[in-house]
C-alpha cells in the first residue's frame, strides 16, 4: 500500500513536470522535429517513467537527469541561434536533390535516399511527373520541398495581370449559437450591429453554428437548420450592376440632349462614372 | 416618361450607390480599399451634384411635369 502511493504520488508530480518540460522545450510541429529534439523528448519520457514506476529508486538523481535532458536542447536552441556554424553542426544543412531539373545522384546517396522514395515524395507534393521539376531540396528536418518549373507553377493575379483587393483575414463572430465580443470589439462592432445583421436575414442567434465577418465588414453565418435557404447579399454586385445602368443611361441622356454644356456634362460624368468603376471592380466583384 | 423623371431615376439610383458605398467605406477593415471607397464617394458625389443641377433646370423648362 505504501509503495502503491508512493508510485501514485510520483507519478502524479512527474506529469505535471514533464507537461512543463514540454512546454519548456518549445512549440514545435511533433512531425519536423530536428533529431537531437527527438532523442530529447524519447529521454525525459523514459526517465520520467522509469522515476514514477520505482525503477530509480532516489528522485533526486531522476531529477538530475531530467534537467540534463531538458535544459540541453534549450541551450542548443540558443547557441544556434547566436552562431550560424553552430546551427549547422547541430541541426546539419539540407541537401539539394534536384537542381536545374537535374537529379544530383551524389546527394542522394549521401543520404541514402533510393530513386522510388525519391519519386515518391515528389509526388506527394504533386509534382508526378520528374520533367515539371526545377529544384527540390531535402530540409533538415528530412521533409522534401519542390520547386515546379515556372510555366508549371499555380497560375496567381500577379501572373494574369490582374488588380486583386487586397483582403484581412476573416474574424469568427459566432460560434455554436454565442456571440464572441472579443473578436467583435477588434473589428469595432457590437452585439447590437450583430442583432441588427441577424433581423435582417431574419435568423435568430441560437440557430447560428458559425458567423465570420470578412474584411468587407459583411457576416457570413452557417445554420444549425440546413433547410433554410438563407438571402445571399449580392449589395457589392448591386453597387456595381447599379453604376453600370446610371453610367448607360449618362450615356443615352448625352446622345438625345441638344443642349450643347448638357450634353458635355453627361459625357464627363458617364467617362466619370466608367473610371471608377474599373477602379472598384476588384473591390466589388471579386 | 420625360426626360426630368428619367434623370432623377438614374439620380436616386446614383444615391443608392453612394449610401451602399459609404456603407461599406465604414466596415472595410483594409486601408488600401477604405481609400478607393473614399475615392468613389467624392466622385459619386460629384456626378451628383451636376445631375441636381440639370434636374433642376429640366423642371423649369417643363413646369407642367414637375413632381412626376
Amino acid at each position: 500500500m505504501q509503495l502503491g502511493l508512493q508510485i501514485l504520488y510520483r507519478s502524479i508530480g512527474l506529469f505535471i513536470l514533464v507537461l512543463v518540460a514540454i512546454r519548456i522545450l518549445g512549440k514545435i510541429n511533433i512531425a519536423r522535429v530536428p533529431s537531437y529534439k527527438l532523442v530529447s523528448y524519447y529521454a525525459i519520457a523514459t526517465i520520467a517513467v522509469l522515476i514514477s514506476v520505482n525503477i530509480i529508486k532516489d528522485v533526486a538523481l531522476g531529477l538530475i537527469a531530467l534537467g540534463v535532458w531538458v535544459l540541453f536542447p534549450v541551450l542548443l536552441d540558443y547557441l544556434s541561434l547566436r552562431s550560424k556554424l553552430l546551427h549547422d553542426l547541430i541541426n546539419g544543412k539540407e541537401t539539394v536533390l534536384i537542381k536545374h531539373g537535374k537529379i544530383m545522384e551524389e546527394n542522394l546517396k549521401q543520404i541514402r535516399l533510393t530513386g522510388e522514395e525519391l519519386l515518391s515524395e515528389l509526388r506527394s507534393k504533386n509534382a508526378f511527373n520528374l520533367m515539371d521539376v526545377e529544384f527540390a531540396v531535402m530540409e533538415t528536418t528530412g521533409e522534401i520541398n519542390v520547386y515546379l518549373k515556372s510555366d508549371k507553377e499555380p497560375v496567381s493575379g500577379h501572373d494574369l495581370g490582374i488588380m486583386t483587393a487586397p483582403q484581412t483575414e476573416p474574424q469568427t463572430v459566432i460560434l455554436d449559437g454565442n456571440a464572441l465580443n472579443e473578436s467583435m470589439a477588434s473589428l469595432g462592432l457590437n452585439k447590437e450591429w450583430l442583432h441588427i445583421q441577424l433581423e435582417n436575414m431574419g435568423v435568430s442567434l441560437d440557430n447560428v453554428f458559425l458567423g465570420q465577418v470578412d474584411s468587407s465588414g459583411d457576416l457570413y453565418i452557417d445554420l444549425f437548420d440546413d433547410a433554410i435557404e438563407l438571402p445571399q447579399a449580392k449589395v457589392k454586385e448591386m453597387i456595381y450592376a447599379n453604376m453600370e445602368k446610371a453610367e448607360a443611361s449618362l450615356t443615352t441622356f448625352a446622345l438625345e440632349t441638344e443642349d450643347d454644356s448638357a450634353k458635355a456634362m453627361y459625357e464627363k460624368n458617364a467617362k466619370k462614372l466608367k473610371h471608377l468603376m474599373a477602379k472598384l471592380y476588384p473591390c466589388l466583384l471579386r | 416618361m420625360t426626360v426630368a423623371s428619367q434623370v432623377r431615376q438614374t439620380l436616386a439610383s446614383l444615391k443608392g450607390v453612394q449610401g451602399n458605398l459609404r456603407i461599406y467605406s465604414t466596415q472595410t477593415q483594409d486601408d488600401e480599399t477604405v481609400s478607393i471607397y473614399k475615392e468613389a464617394l467624392e466622385t459619386t458625389e460629384a456626378v451628383i451634384n451636376d445631375l441636381e443641377k440639370r434636374v433642376q433646370v429640366l423642371e423649369f423648362q417643363e413646369p407642367q411635369y414637375e413632381g412626376n
